[in-house]
């Protein structure tokens, strides 16, 4: 074989294999290949298991963007500093109206009422002016870090200004269609805050149409048609019983076999239908 | 006197040519186009059909302003011995006569002229995009410029720096990497000490002690959502901080730049 021949031989076996390794792959189910993603969008192509992650990013920023673009890590910052140096506690947890911590408190509460529940517990002591009378523990970065990044302010994004914490929310929701926290924070700052009842809809509508089974999604459509109709509450209260319904159909009346959204679904369903009942009965 | 002309020819000589040689790459053109075709679609969108969001595109902008001024500062930085080493040309610029460290303090000054002079203009299409939304000049877009003005002062010294130990794009990685770390996860640095156990734990401190802190020189939310300004003693702290980081590297690229035969 003489030495120009050894190109054209090695481009017509790999000419070969490529054509073999074609045919191979196009008998593959693409769908059941585990890297193959469930989506099949570009996002879900790109970025595969990633795009979980992508969405808590954006939600913690839809997060930071409603509390003034402070990011709770950063004001822990601060607080941590006066923690260390004034011996302060902190808290920073969402506490539920009956007393029960959980993550998912968009004002359900007993009263049904604006309240957001956000509750950081960030105490307005804890400012500036202490850190820079304590110093930072012998921490020259430190010190800088937290009077550069952490804000002495705090204050919640509300009304037309709140609408800020949307494309946040929207991107969180586009990596990550199922992250029924981006669906349901995202209409309850369109209700409570910018009191955008048709957006508050609009983000309802969206997420019903990519989660049809999410008892939250379908409990947060009940709320919302709740809150909107006051006077009639005879349509709010068929969907929150077929919220409730759903639950217990999904458990097979079981309630400790149900997953802690759904669980939680059911408690406020019933809730609401007993206060309904109340309305009704007075 | 005339010691001291001279040697401000040579800077004025050194610092035109970084500064032509950077605009004439077209990179900077380049990076605008990118910018446009990432911030045009961005700012169409209307998420879940409501409108008036602007502080998103603000902070992307700010985003691709950083990114970019990164990647202009490594770019130049790490470009400044390396080409004249390589084909020779760094023995008649010696030969001029200029000393070594006349000649690293020249190219430095130049390289870090030229990328100022891009931020510059990248920050001038942003406040001219901040003035068509309503927005106007205020005391934290002056600190914030001059803090990223600092930041790029400290990339070009890594880069030099860097340049005279390591590979091109060995530099570039390595410079690219250890600064767009600690602008993300400098701050948490300790924290994540403190979660890990042994060798890495000691290199977690090691690097938050030594890295180069880029997160200092940000004030992306400070401008986004309108905070304020930080106080004057902060801003002195981080210009002395920026000051002290680059000198530190200078000064090593000097002793390396000695001792290296042309």
């Amino acid at each position: 074989m003489s030495a120009s021949s050894v190109p054209i031989s090695v481009a017509a076996a790999s000419s070969v294999a490529a054509a073999a390794l074609a045919f191979a792959v196009g008998g593959i189910d693409v769908a059941r290949m585990p890297q193959a993603s469930s989506g099949g969008d570009v996002l879900s192509v790109a970025f595969g298991g990633a795009k979980d992650t992508i969405s808590a990013a954006m939600l913690h920023k839809a997060d930071s963007y409603f509390h003034g673009g402070v990011d709770m890590d950063c004001t822990l910052d601060r607080e941590h500093d006066c923690d260390e140096n004034c011996g302060h506690d902190h808290h920073h947890h969402h506490r539920h109206a009956d007393g029960e911590d959980h993550d998912h408190d968009h004002g359900h509460d007993g009263d049904h009422d604006e309240d957001h529940g956000h509750g950081h517990g960030h105490d307005g002591d804890h400012d500036g002016e202490a850190v820079a009378e304590h110093g930072a523990g012998g921490d020259p970065w430190r010190w800088i870090n937290v009077r550069v990044r952490a804000p002495e302010i705090e204050k919640h994004l509300e009304g037309d200004k709140a609408v800020e914490t949307m494309p946040w929310f929207w991107a969180s929701v586009k990596a990550n269609p199922h992250n029924i926290d981006a669906w349901t924070t995202a209409w309850f700052i369109a209700r409570s805050a910018m009191h955008d009842s048709a957006l508050a809809w609009r983000v309802i509508e969206e997420a019903k149409a990519k989660n049809p089974d999410s008892l939250e999604i379908a409990l947060t459509e009940a709320r919302h048609v709740y809150d909107s109709g006051r006077g009639d509450s005879a349509a709010a209260r068929r969907m929150f019983e077929a919220v409730a319904a759903a639950a217990l159909d999904r458990c097979g009346g079981d309630e400790s076999k149900l997953s802690e959204g759904d669980r939680w679904s059911l408690k406020f369903a019933r809730t609401y239908i007993s206060d309904i009942e109340k309305k009704h009965s007075r | 006197m005339k010691r001291m002309r001279i040697f401000l020819l040579q800077m004025k000589a050194l610092v035109k040519l970084s500064f032509v040689e950077l605009w004439r790459r077209n990179d900077i053109f380049g990076l605008l186009v990118l910018g446009i075709a990432l911030m045009v679609p961005l700012s169409m969108a209307s998420p879940f059909g409501a409108s008036g969001a602007s502080r998103y595109l603000d902070e992307m902008a700010l985003l691709l302003i950083w990114g970019f001024s990164l990647f202009v500062a490594l770019g130049t930085g790490s470009r400044l011995f390396p080409p004249e080493f390589d084909s020779r040309t760094i023995l008649p610029l010696l030969s001029k006569p200029i000393s070594r460290g006349r000649l690293l303090f020249g190219k430095y000054l130049g390289a870090v002229t030229a990328s100022w002079s891009a931020l510059l203009f990248f920050y001038a299409l942003f406040v001219g995009s901040m003035i068509a939304h309503g927005g106007g000049f205020s005391v934290e877009l002056v600190q914030a410029v001059v803090f990223h003005m600092a930041f790029v002062a400290v990339a070009v010294a890594l880069a030099l720096a860097g340049s005279l130990l390591v590979t091109p794009s060995a530099n570039l990685t390595l410079c690219a990497v250890a600064l767009a770390g600690m602008f993300f996860f400098g701050r948490r640095l300790p924290e994540y000490a403190k979660e890990v156990n042994g060798v890495l734990a000691s290199v977690c401190r090691f690097v938050y002690a030594v890295g180069p802190h880029a997160e200092f020189f940000d004030m992306r939310q400070r401008l986004v959502h309108g905070w304020g300004g930080v106080e004057w003693t902060v801003v002195a702290a981080v210009l002395a901080y920026g000051a002290v980081y680059a000198g530190a590297c200078l000064g090593f690229a000097a002793l390396v730049l000695r001792k290296r035969r042309a």
